[in-house]
């Protein structure tokens, strides 16, 4: 096991430590202070757009966005923090263990965050020690403990056991291997398993759109795809094109795309290469794909139909499924319980309402327009993480 | 003239290609998996050259079995050598393909071992040979180059071992002969040069020529080249004369060995193209790339065209100072792993980290 935090005691001492303080209200004043203190130092990792885009989501003025919000879903109500909230990232997206763990911080819990240990260098965590260092964040510092361990170490049984809520990101094969461990009866569990995830444009809507507006459109579609390599599961994977002109606005689409991507000089490799053409002719042999295309920055797979065993071979690092409909509720009949953010462009709020509505599986937890795909949110896979690390005392 | 390094390239190219064409074909028409690719990729049947011809990844024979014959006509089934939990190729052989493969390797073997059997050691352990149904590269290996051998020993136990007492009255039996030696890179540098290095033993092996192949990857680590390792085992062990091959389990056969000169030659029954690393276009001569083999003798599996994770460069055609025709070649290596991770990746490659 490795501490990052605190520093100088050993695990047993610093849930002692932990213990020894009162939790956080609700948006406590000190916790307010470390989220702009915090944001002010993230926003500055130029070179790591998601770590800025971490940083933004702290800044101060969405904080008493959120704490606005709350108070007002909270009027009346006694609402306390759970306790201890022992947090599991994944060892990929490594700013949302911050996102988890300021969530939980600001609704007033003690934090137990076991990140990966896989990486030597981890630029966002040395920024993160050095702020919670500062003594005007010493209550945080007493209630928070960041460690990695080996899963041979029994200390995922430990914190299971004295914590009041688990979240596990990670996926699948994650999830179902933390479950194993038992819980603490009391606690509550937040899990973040595999998910899938899409955008749907009307070809009408790119057929209308003037160059310049195609190209902040292809930016916002950029940065969706690429910035985690196409691997994070709010990644659009499957393109859907919905209209008439379907035709005339992929080649319109795609072409522009390939000098953006050209422009922004994406890294690609031989091995990401090979895998996708790989992939592409295995999915060649399933009978719902109808036709494969690999160029340079992406390859396009056209079905007409996508079973759940499709998604889950897709490869990441620009790999498209392309599917047609005639209107949007169309769409509802592929959409899988896996399915979560869809990205769109060129549809009405009553348009999207109307797809959601005749959705009959679980998918679905977020509509966002193109270019917001990746942005966290409080409610994220159909679950509010403020309501989850809180409870509500009822005073009759 | 040393058949079967004696075409040029315009001798050879229309050949190889009306050769390759027959067998895109043949999978197009046998294989559904393979016209599904073939069809839906819009790749054509029929190449005007030999970089048309379409070529499958050989990470593919990872993922699905594809196969061109009715299952009850597979006689044999080949797999990669592959560390634990990692998946592996499987290539299925018919008689008519397994033979050609065997007849095909006494060819390309001939102008360096001649045409008589000659006593041999195959620095390995004959225990990878136990299952007779199921091959690995190893075991495949062993198998098509005992053919050229007579008087086969087994230098490693069981355990890995060296067998030290075997092998010295192995050699004092055919002093003054010809010996080959045949292994695996990797194989003969761990457990055979380390071994007696580290034991201090000393052992002549005289007259022999050592064959081996199966790649450098691990003795890259160790920054062991061919020039290093060729002196190496000529002083510790007395080896003279060594030819390391490039070849794969999805192309048994048609390998590439070293020629005199130290350079991989193609065969007539085969030819290899450098691709461009991102785009897959075909490189000049002289330039680094990912290597493509062509074999005529994959008809079981559609395997005759297979774009492979190593990097090499074509030195020359047709004008190497040993005076076999053809394309000739280095490897430099594979291609480093991809990196692309998920959310799903809290746990690493199946090792809890």
């Amino acid at each position: 096991m490795k501490l990052f935090w605190p520093k100088d005691i050993g695990f047993d001492q610093a849930v002692e430590l932990m213990r020894s303080k009162d939790t956080f209200t609700p948006f406590d004043e000190e916790v307010l202070l470390f989220t702009k203190a915090l944001s002010k130092s993230l926003v500055r990792m130029r070179q790591m757009p998601e770590v800025v885009a971490l940083g933004y989501w702290l800044r101060k003025a969405n904080i008493q966005d959120m704490k606005k919000k709350w108070e007002e879903q909270n009027k009346d109500r006694l609402i306390k923090p759970r306790g201890i909230v022992f947090h599991i990232a994944p060892s990929n997206v490594d700013t949302i263990f911050v996102y988890s763990w300021m969530l939980s911080l600001l609704a007033g819990n003690r934090n137990i965050i076991r990140i990966s240990s896989k990486e030597q260098k981890n630029e966002l965590l040395d920024l993160i020690l050095t702020e919670i260092a500062k003594p005007e964040f010493e209550n945080i510092a007493k209630q928070t403990i960041i460690c990695t361990y080996n899963y041979e170490e029994n200390i995922g049984e430990q914190i299971s056991e004295i914590c009041h809520t688990r979240v596990i990101w990670g996926g699948n094969d994650t999830v179902k291997t933390i479950r194993q461990i038992p819980l603490n009866p009391m606690a509550n569990e937040l899990a973040f398993p595999d998910r899938f995830s899409l955008a749907a444009l009307s070809a009408e809507a790119v057929m209308n759109m003037n160059d310049n507006d195609l190209d902040e459109l292809l930016e916002k579609f950029y940065n969706d795809v690429f910035w985690f390599d196409q691997m994070a599961c709010s990644s659009p994977r499957l393109v859907v094109w919905c209209g008439k002109q379907i035709e005339k606005a992929k080649s319109r689409f795609w072409s522009a795309f390939e000098n953006k991507i050209q422009k922004k000089q994406y890294e690609l490799t031989a091995a990401s290469q090979v895998l996708k053409y790989t992939t592409s002719l295995w999915l060649a042999t399933e009978s719902e794909v109808k036709h494969i295309e690999n160029s340079k920055y992406f390859s396009r797979i056209q079905v007409t139909d996508l079973p759940l065993e499709a998604r889950e071979r897709h490869c990441g690092g620009g790999l498209f499924y392309e599917y047609e409909i005639e209107s949007l509720p169309n769409l509802s009949k592929v959409i899988l319980d896996k399915d979560q953010t869809l990205a769109y462009f060129g549809f009405t709020h009553s348009e999207l309402e109307l797809l959601v509505n005749s959705i009959s599986s679980r998918g679905l937890d977020r509509i966002v327009p193109i270019g917001q795909a990746l942005n966290f949110d409080g409610v994220w896979d159909g679950q509010s993480f403020l309501k989850s690390f809180t409870r509500e005392v009822v005073i009759l | 003239m040393t058949i079967p390094y004696h075409l040029t390239k315009a001798e050879k190219a229309p050949l190889l290609l009306e050769k390759l064409n027959a067998l895109t074909e043949l999978h197009f028409e046998r294989s559904s998996e393979y016209r599904s690719m073939i069809e839906k990729g819009g790749y054509p049947t029929t190449a005007n050259n030999l970089e048309e011809v379409p070529y499958l990844p050989v990470q593919l024979f990872k993922l699905m079995d594809l196969v061109s014959v009715p299952k009850e006509e597979v006689i044999k089934v080949l797999t990669s050598s592959g560390t634990t939990g990692q998946q592996v190729s499987k290539i299925y052989l018919d008689k008519e393909t397994s033979f050609a493969q065997t007849k095909t390797l006494v060819e390309v073997m001939k102008p360096l071992l001649g045409g008589k059997r000659l006593p041999m050691i195959i620095l390995d352990t004959k225990s990878v040979l136990n299952d007779r149904k199921s091959f690995s590269a190893r075991g495949a290996g062993i198998l098509g180059f005992s053919n050229f051998g007579r008087k086969h020993f087994y230098a490693l136990n069981d355990d890995m071992s060296l067998d030290v007492e075997g092998l010295k009255a192995y050699l004092d039996e055919y002093k003054g002969q010809r010996i080959l030696l045949f292994g695996f890179t990797f194989m003969i540098w761990q457990y055979v040069y380390r071994e007696s290095l580290k034991q201090g033993i000393n052992l002549d092996f005289g007259d022999s020529i050592l064959i081996h192949g199966g790649g450098w990857k691990k003795l890259k680590d160790e920054a062991v080249d061919s020039t290093t390792f060729n002196r190496l085992l000529h002083d510790q062990l007395g080896i003279r004369e060594v030819h390391n091959y490039y070849g794969m389990v999805e192309q048994v056969g048609s390998i590439f060995v070293e020629c005199s000169n130290g350079h991989l030659h193609t065969p007539q029954f085969a030819d290899v193209i450098i691709r461009d690393t991102l785009t897959f276009e075909p490189l000049p001569n002289g330039q680094q790339g990912l290597i493509q083999v062509l074999s005529e003798l994959p008809k079981s599996y559609p395997g005759h065209s297979l774009l492979t994770e190593d990097l090499g460069t074509i030195k020359g055609e047709d004008d190497c100072p040993c005076g076999w025709k053809g394309k000739f070649f280095t490897v430099a290596g594979r291609i480093p792993k991809a990196e692309l991770r998920g959310c799903s990746d809290t746990f690493q490659g199946g090792k809890r980290v």
